[in-house]
């Protein structure tokens, strides 16, 4: 328990020094246009490492596709393994903010 | 999500994140230092740009229009395009907004982009460029592009491309991906060799059943060595004499977006069979199982499925050729026009690998269709001209349904068709809207 707290507190800080440092692509200003809320950070931090967030926008996903996603970034795609708490709070705000229509 | 709000030229990319516009256009990436450290295709794009070297390059900040482009007084743009629609930067892809699709031949500057990866760094010396075919053949080959210019017949031919997820923004519920609308396609006149010629002279073994395309971009992850794509196409389809290798669009060394220096044209097929920066072709003696081959990528239901369905993987196949389709391309959508005048609409319409035979319009919803003359392919894969003179009888709102006929009598459905989990093969009848006044 105590190790992943400090995995996700690393996470946290790794984020706020991308983007104090200007972020890969230098999204900084307004977290590539992602709309504020809970999960922003987290969202940003761990997804615009190896993409934009313009990816992101233009979906319209139900909690189970973006679920799938998540595992499919992790599987096929390279992504880190986020931990647990992480990805919960990942998921949550882009099923909130683009979920079904 | 509007068109318009996606329209950006390249001065209100400036305006809204100067430092993500350096690197969509020049390749800069900002380091902790705050200075953009200019090298590879960023420098080389920038000095282009302003016409000449930047000595103190690594002294100028990050997100700063030259000012030799910031005096000008038209936009400058993302590789070159313009009035391009941008549905993602990071990887790049690019849509075409349908009355740019109106020239017989897409210009580059309008061509839809379809990237999975990363853009490679362009290479100094494009002749020097390797190709390697192996697997199932006789003589594993090393060729440069200086000896596929010399050793094999050189063709040009006008062939349509089309990105296999064009349309996706159809489909509900959304299915994963860049949402196209209807422009992730483009009609390019494309110069090189045929790719029957190269494999023959590699000598194919009769265990080749297919081709596994190799190229240079990087993966998203930046992980060295790991394909950002990697399809393929059954080997009949390889030696068609219309697969080309090809290293010239539109009369100009093909672009470094569009895969220059070498690419994959198979037309007829979902682009991602084009491998651009083509390195390697492997010939394989199954079905090829690269990233993009496997899973739901590219990849159709075996059987109908309804809009939603969780599709297990071994209940999937590879996606074959693309369906018929078509476009308006003028007058554009929501234009004003006038009742009880003739006027005419026109665009393009293509096949997969058949050829269009007829093609209607329809100003009523569907209700009655008027035939469009339709003019005969350049060549085999070339997309087809169409044109219409139509009244609209009263002033009012009206639709413009575009549909056409393959030379096997199969239409373009008015609705969606079968929904499939990635959002693959949406070629619904083309809509616009017109005001008559």
């Amino acid at each position: 328990m105590r190790g992943r707290t400090t995995l996700r507190t690393g996470l946290t800080w790794a984020c706020l020094g991308l983007m104090m440092a200007g972020g890969a692509s230098g999204q900084t200003s307004d977290f590539g246009g992602l709309p504020p809320g809970p999960g922003q950070l987290e969202t940003f931090g761990n997804c615009t490492a190896c993409h934009s967030t313009m990816i992101i926008t233009q979906q319209n996903f139900s909690r189970r596709t973006w679920d799938e996603v998540l595992t499919w970034m992790v599987e096929d795609q390279g992504m880190w393994e986020m931990p647990a708490e992480t990805r919960q709070i990942v998921l949550d705000y882009l099923v909130t903010h683009f979920g079904p229509e | 999500m509007s068109n318009q709000k996606l329209e950006r030229g390249l001065r209100e990319l400036y305006e809204q994140d100067p430092e993500r516009a350096d690197y969509l256009v020049f390749g800069r990436k900002t380091e902790t230092d705050r200075r953009g450290f200019l090298k590879g295709a960023g420098l080389t794009a920038m000095m282009l740009a302003v016409g000449g070297a930047i000595p103190f390059a690594r002294n100028m900040p990050s997100g700063l229009i030259p000012s030799a482009l910031a005096d000008t007084p038209e936009d400058f743009t993302l590789f070159g395009k313009t009035g391009i629609i941008i549905r993602n930067d990071r990887p790049v892809n690019l849509e075409t907004p349908p009355p740019l699709l109106d020239p017989d031949v897409t210009p580059i500057e309008n061509f839809f982009v379809r990237n999975n990866g990363g853009v490679p760094e362009p290479t100094a010396d494009p002749e020097a460029w390797t190709l390697t075919i192996d697997g199932e053949v006789d003589n594993p080959l090393e060729l440069t592009l200086a000896q596929l210019q010399s050793d094999f017949e050189t063709v040009t031919l006008r062939m349509h491309l089309e990105c296999g997820g064009n349309g996706r923004a159809g489909f509900n519920p959304s299915p994963r991906g860049n949402q196209w609308v209807i422009g992730a396609v483009g009609n390019g006149e494309w110069t090189g060799c045929r790719l029957r010629d190269v494999l023959q002279q590699a000598g194919l073994k009769s265990s080749a059943v297919y081709t596994g395309h190799y190229g240079a971009d990087p993966h998203l992850s930046g992980e060295p060595g790991r394909p950002a794509l990697s399809r393929g196409v059954p080997i009949d389809k390889a030696l068609e004499p219309h697969t080309l290798l090809v290293w010239s669009m539109n009369g100009e060394p093909l672009p470094l977006i569009h895969g220059g220096p070498l690419r994959i044209v198979a037309s007829g097929w979902p682009g991602s069979c084009s491998q651009k920066w083509l390195t390697r072709i492997w010939v394989r003696d199954q079905e090829h199982d690269g990233p993009g081959m496997t899973g739901l990528s590219y990849r159709m239901p075996r059987n109908p499925v309804p809009p939603g369905a969780e599709v297990p993987h071994e209940d999937m196949v590879v996606m074959g050729p693309m369906p018929v389709k078509s476009v308006i391309t003028f007058p554009d959508t929501l234009s004003d026009v006038r009742a009880d005048e003739a006027f005419e609409v026109r665009g393009h319409a293509w096949a997969g690998e058949h050829e269009v035979q007829a093609m209607h319009v329809s100003y009523d919803f569907g209700a009655t269709w008027v035939e469009a003359e339709l003019e005969p392919p350049s060549n085999r894969y070339d997309w087809q001209r169409w044109r219409a003179r139509i009244t609209l009888p009263t002033a009012g709102y009206y639709e413009i349904w575009a549909r056409a006929t393959d030379d096997t009598g199969v239409m373009q459905p008015a609705v969606v068709p079968g929904w499939n989990p990635r959002g693959y093969g949406n070629n619904s009848q083309h809509r616009i809207a017109l005001n008559a006044a």
